[in-house]
């Protein structure tokens, strides 16, 4: 029981936010932190792509540790992990209960723990990714990439806003609880309580809409009085915008390495089968 | 002087446009990720999305500009902030949610006319809903190697696919995107307009020919017809269901769907650069004129 209340504590409104301000600002003395951003995503793409082809289990296996390595060195928030790993037990496990009902058996079970590894695989890389990559840095890669600035700008004004925006709704969701009157009794499953709520979350959006509308048109504004959009297109402007970025010799020390563990792996799973 | 009824906004305005649409459904991604799901038995009454927001602003607004700005709002907030981003996987849910948002702000003339917003929201979450399953069920087909081998597997996931897709279009899009769409949509209508300063949607307005067969409409009828490819693919490994031959899934399937997922992306980026870049001439005119 005192389990459960812990749990409760720990997942409310401002845990979730304190870690996802965490996620977003901190811990960038990490190795994956010090690469450049360019380097990461190149990696990154191999490592979200390939493993869906891959059939060989030794060869997963071993993607597999890197991941899980690689995860631990970039020091990711434990409420991350655990999101990942219920969504993972809860797809599989549902899938394993209706393949019983239509009479697979047991035998469904191992190739579903394959396909389980194979998305650990790809989505611990993204985590290890993209949680040690800086906002600002992340949204400069892109630019780099040349990814449109309106997107690219979204990336790094979307961890910024986020403060704000969570601050605004619990203000507009707390204000029409104290106007309404929560329901007497919780009704079977909660269900009183649960869709009293959900309505509670649809209806705050209303007031949020119009203040994000008028916030948004002041920024939009703001920027332009920076010559926002201009920029752009200014190829100037980019190149100053990203003369920040520089390869150290980490960057191919980390893409050789990969390359080296990734040719191992294969010799490894082809020498064994 | 009919050429004045054509909806235009300036490119500030897009802007705005895609920054609201971006951080509100950014928001509530949040909020419907971490809402737990209620299981009962096979059916899964979860909330999947608060899809209401990108429709009322699809339908009030620059429907492509609101679209986009949604789904790069659930990358960000949902995916990428939670540490949930399935990388290449996001591209297919980036496409079929923009498509299907982008499909109901058209088909809307009228903001005030209940019946039209009604058909359009569901015709959207159809076609949204529709792919997204088609490329879920390619997806593990692809996956799974030894998926002709269990009993059970393949039409276990054809099932809960199935029900799934159900689920989302009966629960989920009635009660999280219609109702709150034909709530909010009147309301809203003449109100939130002049915050972005701009005149509302007038029922007189239209998108001339020129606009909606240039770029956008050609990524619509490509994205659709790479589905259809899609869709014949799985429909005709479906017949061959008992004696499947490896080979044939080895010369194609491992890569057919990714090739088809990767070209309507392609597609996709390579036109919202054109659109940019068409943007960018319009305003070098402006300023011509300025």
């Amino acid at each position: 029981m005192n389990y459960v209340k812990d749990m409760r504590e720990k997942l409310n409104i401002e845990y979730v936010k304190s870690e996802l301000i965490k996620t977003a600002y901190g811990g960038k003395e990490t190795f994956l932190a010090s690469l450049h951003p360019r380097t990461l995503i190149i990696w990154y793409l191999f490592f979200g792509i390939v493993p869906w082809f891959i059939h060989n289990k030794i060869v997963l296996s071993c993607f597999l540790v890197l991941m899980v390595v690689l995860t631990i060195m970039a020091r990711v928030s434990p409420l991350i992990i655990v999101i990942l790993c219920a969504g993972l037990l809860g797809e599989i496990g549902f899938l394993l209960l209706v393949s019983l009902v239509f009479g697979g058996g047991l035998a469904s079970l191992l190739p579903m723990f394959w396909l389980t590894v194979k998305l650990a695989v790809i989505a611990l890389a993204s985590i290890a990714v993209f949680t040690s990559m800086d906002p600002e840095r992340f949204s400069d890669a892109l630019l780099s990439f040349g990814v449109p600035g309106q997107a690219s700008f979204s990336v790094s004004f979307g961890y910024r806003i986020l403060p704000t925006l969570v601050e605004e709704f619990q203000r507009v969701f707390l204000s029409y609880r104290l106007r309404g009157k929560a329901p007497e009794t919780h009704g079977i499953f909660y269900w009183r309580t649960a869709s009293y709520y959900l309505k509670l979350l649809v209806l705050s959006f209303y007031p949020l809409i119009l203040n994000s509308a008028k916030r948004s048109r002041t920024t939009v504004e703001a920027l332009e009085t920076k010559g926002f959009s201009y920029s752009f297109t200014n190829a100037e402007v980019k190149k100053m915008k990203l003369a920040h970025l520089t390869y150290t010799y980490k960057d191919p020390l980390f893409l050789i390495g990969t390359v080296a563990y990734i040719s191992f792996a294969f010799w490894l799973g082809t020498f064994i089968s | 002087m009919a050429k004045r009824e054509v909806f235009q906004l300036t490119q500030s305005q897009k802007m705005m446009v895609f920054i609201l649409s971006m951080s509100l459904y950014g928001l509530s991604n949040m909020f419907t990720e971490l809402i737990p799901s209620l299981q009962l038995g096979p059916v899964e009454l979860s909330v999947e999305y608060f899809a209401f927001i990108p429709l009322t602003l699809c339908i009030l607004f620059h429907p492509l500009y609101a679209a986009i700005g949604a789904s790069l709002g659930e990358i960000i907030f949902g995916e990428l902030m939670l540490g949930q981003f399935g990388g290449i996987g996001e591209i297919e849910k980036f496409i079929t949610f923009s498509l299907g948002m982008y499909i109901a702000g058209i088909l809307v003339r009228n903001p005030l006319n209940r019946m039209q917003v009604g058909v359009a929201v569901m015709s959207g979450l159809i076609v949204h809903h529709l792919l997204g399953m088609i490329v879920d069920i390619g997806k593990v087909w692809v996956g799974v190697e030894e998926l002709e081998a269990v009993k059970g597997l393949a039409e276990s996931i054809i099932v809960i696919e199935g029900v799934a897709f159900l689920n989302d279009l009966l629960f989920s899009g009635i009660l999280f995107a219609l109702l709150p769409t034909l709530y909010l949509v009147p309301r809203l209508y003449g109100k939130i307009e002049p915050l972005l300063g701009m005149k509302p949607r007038n029922k007189d307005d239209r998108y001339t020919m020129k606009e909606i067969v240039t770029p956008r409409f050609v990524v619509i009828g490509i994205v659709l017809s790479a589905i259809a490819i899609i869709a014949e693919f799985l429909s005709e490994t479906e017949f061959s269901f008992g004696e499947w031959e490896p080979d044939f899934m080895e010369m194609f399937g491992d890569w057919f769907i990714w090739i088809v997922i990767g070209v309507a992306a392609v597609i996709a980026v390579i036109t919202i650069a054109l659109m940019a870049r068409k943007n960018r001439t319009q305003r070098s005119k402006l300023n011509n004129v300025a």
